[in-house]
């Protein structure tokens, strides 16, 4: 019953609530980022992150560095804090945790597809893979040509295979189908995700409806622009839309005819939760959009913080260290190609 | 007697005044091959500074659509290793050259189709044959010369769909549908690579008229 987790929650969930809430406070502050930004070398960044979290991640890491090396040290973090939270926890905690891997899991099968199209050796794939989305017979992907035998030798063990009811076809994996399969399993693990949310009922429910409502609105949002001037038809478009969110359905059929910018534009400046977010960048332009979709994201994932007994926060924590680790990818690639007064315009500061 | 000499002053004169004409004339001729030269020289820099800069824009706008779409989407481990033909080839030519001999010319083909049936456009600059000028870069289209207007203008409307599907097709190897800021670095690149063939064309012109001073 919604209002009462504060009798239970702590029974089973109590430990792995702190936990999480102290690894919050190790996130990087402005004060971090400021001292960041004014790094010369790739070797500046690494001496300053050893103040930090991430210190004994990079500490052996020899000189050149390079901007990728960062980024996956760094990642293995997030997944040492994550596998400490899953290994300590119970049901139902046990299943969110894991739905939080699964779109991992899409990206990396759908590398490991793409990158076999393309003749690329699988152990190079394998190795490129995101620690979080591995599972056993990931290797076996290669072997497959199609989506049905993608799913019959391989994916139908694995938790994404309630997920390709809809994009079974025995037509050939191309860039464009593969695309395609991409966003469809993605649509569908967040319409999982979200019912999975609300059968939990209580604040979990309340948070994390919203934060999946706002992911599903920003990926139709990004596919609608992203798909103008390609051969994606507009039903086309339209199926890889999620089921749920403030844009739909409404919002969904308008999106699907957009042509331009200014015409998505005009569509979200409808829902005023978006409008601000709009109104930040002038007609014509979608180069600070990113940026503005990532603040939003940001300032609701820190509110989950505000609110005890739920599990939003692990989802939350998980977000903004992804964020984290955007960030210092985006101030990596600015010091290392001499674009330092261009920092500002991706980094997301939380505190 | 005085007739004679003011005569033979007077020839003397006419020779020294012609001889005075060739040298200015001579003078003058080597100013002009000075100020080409110079003139080539500034170009060149000029070109090179555009290429600096939008090789900057191409990385940065990449990096930018790594940050907009995930490491995991764009990455060397994406790029497709299978044979297939270049989508842009460069023809080296020799062109004559007055006194000189033959100088090299450089002529960009951009998206040429697989077929080779040269669809693409022919991005070729005519640096050495127009050395008293200042340089413009010409755009040929191949086929069209002969054509009316409206149907020269549906044939540059076709080229233009094909290049745009070209483009579309190379970077299909980062997926189907790929961030505005790929396309962005794609066409960053696409301009430094044309300033480089007017780069080499300029390097050319501009060793050439160096050729013309040094001569004697």
């Amino acid at each position: 019953m919604y209002g009462f987790e504060a009798l239970t929650f702590n029974i089973h969930s109590g430990y792995l609530e702190a936990i999480v809430r102290g690894h919050r406070a190790g996130l990087l502050t402005t004060a971090d980022y400021n001292n960041l930004c004014q790094c010369e070398n790739l070797d500046d960044i690494k001496m300053h992150l050893s103040a930090t979290k991430y210190g004994s991640y990079l500490q052996n890491e020899p000189s050149p560095l390079h901007t990728t090396t960062i980024v996956e040290k760094c990642t293995l973090k997030l997944v040492d804090d994550y596998k400490h939270m899953i290994c300590q926890a119970t049901e139902p905690m046990s299943t969110f945790l894991e739905y939080i891997r699964y779109g991992h899991m899409i990206d990396n099968v759908v590398l490991i597809v793409t990158g076999t199209l393309h003749e690329r050796d699988v152990q190079e794939l394998i190795e490129k893979c995101h620690p979080l989305g591995m599972f056993d017979s990931i290797a076996t992907l290669a072997v497959a040509q199609n989506m049905r035998e993608l799913y019959r030798l391989v994916l139908v063990d694995t938790p994404l295979a309630p997920y390709f009811s809809e994009c079974l076809t025995s037509e050939d994996l191309d860039d464009m189908n593969i695309e395609i399969m991409r966003n469809t399993l993605y649509k569908a693990y967040l319409e999982d995700f979200y019912k999975f949310c609300q059968k939990l009922g209580g604040a979990t429910a309340e948070i994390m409806s919203d934060l999946l409502a706002f992911e599903a609105d920003r990926r139709a949002v990004n596919i609608t622009i992203n798909s103008i001037g390609t051969e994606l038809t507009r039903e086309d478009r339209k199926k890889l839309y999620s089921n749920f969110g403030l844009l739909y359905p409404y919002g969904h059929e308008e999106l699907a005819i957009c042509e331009d910018i200014d015409q998505v534009r005009g569509v979200m400046e409808k829902y005023p939760p978006y409008q601000a977010i709009f109104s930040k960048m002038s007609y014509g332009e979608s180069q600070m959009l990113d940026k503005a979709f990532y603040e939003e994201e940001v300032r609701r994932l820190c509110l989950a913080f505000e609110q005890q007994f739920h599990y939003a926060v692990f989802f939350a924590y998980m977000r903004l260290r992804e964020q984290e680790i955007r960030n210092l990818m985006w101030i990596s690639e600015c010091v290392a190609q001499n674009q330092k007064s261009r920092i500002h315009d991706s980094v997301v500061y939380m505190f | 007697m005085a007739g004679d000499e003011e005569i033979e002053i007077y020839e003397e004169g006419e020779e020294s005044m012609e001889v005075k004409n060739e040298a200015e004339a001579k003078t003058e001729g080597g100013d002009e091959k000075v100020l080409q030269f110079l003139d080539s020289l500034d170009e060149y820099l000029t070109l090179m500074d555009s290429l600096n800069s939008k090789l900057r824009e191409g990385w940065f706008d990449l990096a930018s659509a790594r940050h907009s779409m995930g490491t995991l989407r764009i990455s060397s481990t994406l790029l497709d290793l299978k044979d297939h033909s270049a989508s842009s080839t460069l023809q080296v030519t020799d062109q004559e050259v007055e006194s000189l001999g033959s100088v090299p010319r450089f002529a960009l083909s951009k998206w040429a189709s697989k077929g080779g049936s040269g669809k693409g456009k022919d991005f070729s600059t005519d640096a050495v044959s127009e050395m008293g000028s200042p340089r413009s870069p010409q755009l040929r289209h191949r086929g069209v010369s002969e054509e009316k207007p409206s149907a020269m203008g549906e044939t540059v409307l076709a080229a233009d769909e094909e290049i745009k599907k070209e483009r579309a097709k190379s970077l299909s190897v980062f997926g189907g549908l790929v961030s505005p800021k790929l396309r962005g670095a794609q066409l960053s690149f696409e301009t430094a690579l044309e300033t480089l063939v007017e780069i080499a064309n300029t390097r050319s012109s501009m060793l050439t008229a160096f050729e013309r001073i040094t001569k004697k």
